[in-house]
């Protein structure tokens, strides 16, 4: 087991893996900005270094510096969280060449990870269902034609080359193939210099449906369960639960049974997580993060596991009896608590916390860097807070959930908790009626309805 | 403070624990710091000074009513050079040589003052001011953060 780790990383992550290593008797050392000189992770390590000011591309995303951090107090592995350089192929292969470990996945299962279309290859060659499409590039219309009656319509014609929405046609017919493919490629054109089209079923209604699955160093993949991440906005997702409400055992089995593959398919290390879409019985390959993700402790909650430590006993070639039957134990749902201002448009609220009370009780867990005096600093997401309830059934944590996000007490900065609260009461999400387009939708009613 | 006593309470820092022993009496006091091997060597040899004083400067003249600081009050002088780096700071440029500058230095801007050793590559860390070096805050060898402070210039 490692005597010193080195935490790449800040705010309640950083804490959460300071509290792992302190369980496990390794001593630790956070790195850290100018601007986080009073966070707690700098405070409850055993050594810290600074390693720049405030701006993250000139402190935790400064690799040598990081580096020099871990040589000079001889710290033996790193973990690196979640963002900054947790998916950073090359700093997982400096790592290694400097003989430190990095607590993650091999360099080149990031990399064949991180480059989205030859992820959707792997996966489809390994057996993965992916969203099924052109095989590359589009020739001309007829073969639209062609290969979106085979995939069944409605179908998205897309620019290879881009991105941000534009190039991008939805077509519900044949008829609508001629006209969308000669826009698309015009926009194409235009927009990037570049008219090559492809195509791809078009998913009306998605949900977001992610495979927790965790790998040690002996070939042995454990996959546990499903977390529900469709109640996003902007991208961002709100609210995690897991399990999902809609999806079935034997979902789950095929589900869980995907996710293994892909992940042998790359010969998979450590912890890890595959996004699928979800439709009507249907899931599709979305991407593989090779890394811990900030809504694990639903999973942790739901199978009684410490994922955190589970990645450092990993990294340090532990063998484990692996259970392959775990079970999950009722319904675990977390809130992202963010610093930031609903009725602005969720505008950052950086500043000063003038008083804070978390939530306790039976069933409730708060992970947090924040605290009554802390000043948000303005270079950071805006996450302060993981709220996660666990209850025997889903209604049973919903309860406990709105008893507690009114409990939580947090002055002085607006916060997102008034929109969670206002989500824990709809009737379709009470119900587990939502899509990714949910939240969307939620807000276009309350304009109207304030209009 | 007579010449036996001073040399008992010598004996008895000498022999014991204690860093350090301040005693005040009747307007008169005596601090005696041990010689420990440390970082901060200047402090300690200045309040050897002060204990291997002759115990007549001491019976010759009544010491000033208030403690007398092992390391005199100067107010800070010159403009602080701190590290851009993390890794272990080097005076010289190799353990035998001679250090790149010392107390009192005259340095010009764009001449190297140290070595920062990061990731086995060694850095060399340059004056950005004309001037001389009133203090070198950091020991050899030691590990430096970013914006640490190395040393103390008084700009030309």
């Amino acid at each position: 087991m490692f005597k010193k780790v080195l935490i790449a990383n800040r705010g309640e992550i950083a804490l959460r893996i300071i509290r792992a290593c302190k369980e496990l008797d390794i001593a630790t050392v956070a790195v850290y900005s100018e601007a986080d000189a009073d966070s707690l992770h700098v405070r409850f390590a055993d050594e810290i270094v600074c390693i720049g000011p405030g701006p993250s591309a000139q402190s935790y995303l400064q690799i040598p510096r990081i580096i020099s951090a871990a040589e000079v107090t001889n710290a033996e592995a790193i973990h690196p969280g979640y963002g900054f350089l947790a998916e950073n192929a090359d700093f997982a292969e400096v790592c290694e060449s400097c003989n430190i470990k990095f607590i993650g996945p091999e360099p080149q299962m990031i990399r064949d990870m991180g480059n989205k279309a030859k992820a959707k290859e792997t996966m489809k060659n390994a057996g993965v269902p992916v969203i099924p499409g052109s095989d590359g590039i589009l020739k001309d219309k007829n073969e639209a034609k062609k290969i979106a009656h085979g995939i069944g319509y409605p179908v998205i014609i897309k620019a290879s080359a881009g991105g941000g929405g534009r190039g991008m046609r939805i077509v519900r017919d044949a008829d609508g193939i001629d006209r969308a493919f000669e826009t698309a490629a015009n926009e194409a054109q235009t927009g990037f210099g570049n008219p090559d089209l492809y195509m791809e079923k078009f998913i009306e209604h998605p949900r977001h449906i992610e495979i927790q699955i965790l790998a040690d160093s002996h070939g042995n993949i454990v996959p546990l369960g499903e977390r529900e991440c469709s109640i996003q906005r902007k991208h961002q997702k709100l609210i995690e639960e897991s399990p999902s409400p809609i999806i079935t055992p034997k979902i789950r089995k095929k589900m869980a049974e995907a996710a293994i593959k892909g992940a042998e398919a790359v010969n998979y290390q450590n912890a890890g997580t595959i996004e699928f879409l979800y439709e009507d019985g249907n899931f599709y390959f979305m991407e593989m993060n090779t890394r811990i993700q900030v809504e694990h402790p639903v999973t942790e909650l739901v199978f009684g596991i410490d994922l955190i430590r589970r990645q450092i006993e990993i990294a340090a070639g532990l063998k484990f009896n692996w259970n392959k039957n775990y079970k999950m134990r009722g319904h675990a749902i977390e809130c992202r608590i963010n610093a930031e201002d609903p009725a602005k448009d969720f505008r950052p609220s950086p500043g000063k916390i003038t008083s804070f009370h978390v939530p306790g009780g039976y069933g409730v867990r708060v992970d947090t860097h924040a605290y009554a005096g802390y000043v948000i600093p303005p270079f950071y997401d805006s996450l302060i807070a993981k709220l996660i309830t666990h209850g025997k059934t889903r209604e049973q944590a919903l309860t406990r959930m709105s008893r507690c996000l009114e409990e939580f007490v947090i002055e002085g900065i607006a916060t997102t908790i008034p929109f969670l609260e206002m989500i824990l009461q709809q009737e379709d999400f009470i119900a587990g009626n939502f899509d990714t387009r949910y939240v969307e939708k939620i807000q276009a009613k309350m304009y109207a309805a304030a209009a | 403070m007579k010449e036996e006593e001073i040399k008992r309470l010598v004996k008895i820092v000498e022999e014991s624990n204690i860093d350090t022993l301040e005693i005040s009496r009747w307007g008169r006091s005596i601090k005696i710091t041990k010689n420990t091997m440390g970082p901060n060597s200047m402090t300690n040899s200045h309040s050897t000074q002060t204990y291997s004083a002759p115990a007549t400067a001491l019976s010759q003249q009544p010491v000033e009513p208030k403690v007398q600081e092992a390391k005199p009050e100067t107010p800070a002088v010159g403009d602080e050079i701190k590290s851009p780096m993390v890794g272990t700071f080097f005076l010289s440029p190799a353990p035998d040589a001679d250090p790149y500058v010392k107390v009192g230095s005259t340095v010009k801007k764009g001449q190297v003052l140290c070595i920062i050793e990061a990731m086995k590559l060694m850095n060399e860390i340059e004056s950005e001011h004309d001037g001389k070096i009133v203090e070198i805050l950091v020991e050899n060898a030691q590990p430096v953060e970013y914006n640490q402070p190395l040393f103390r210039i008084e700009p030309a």
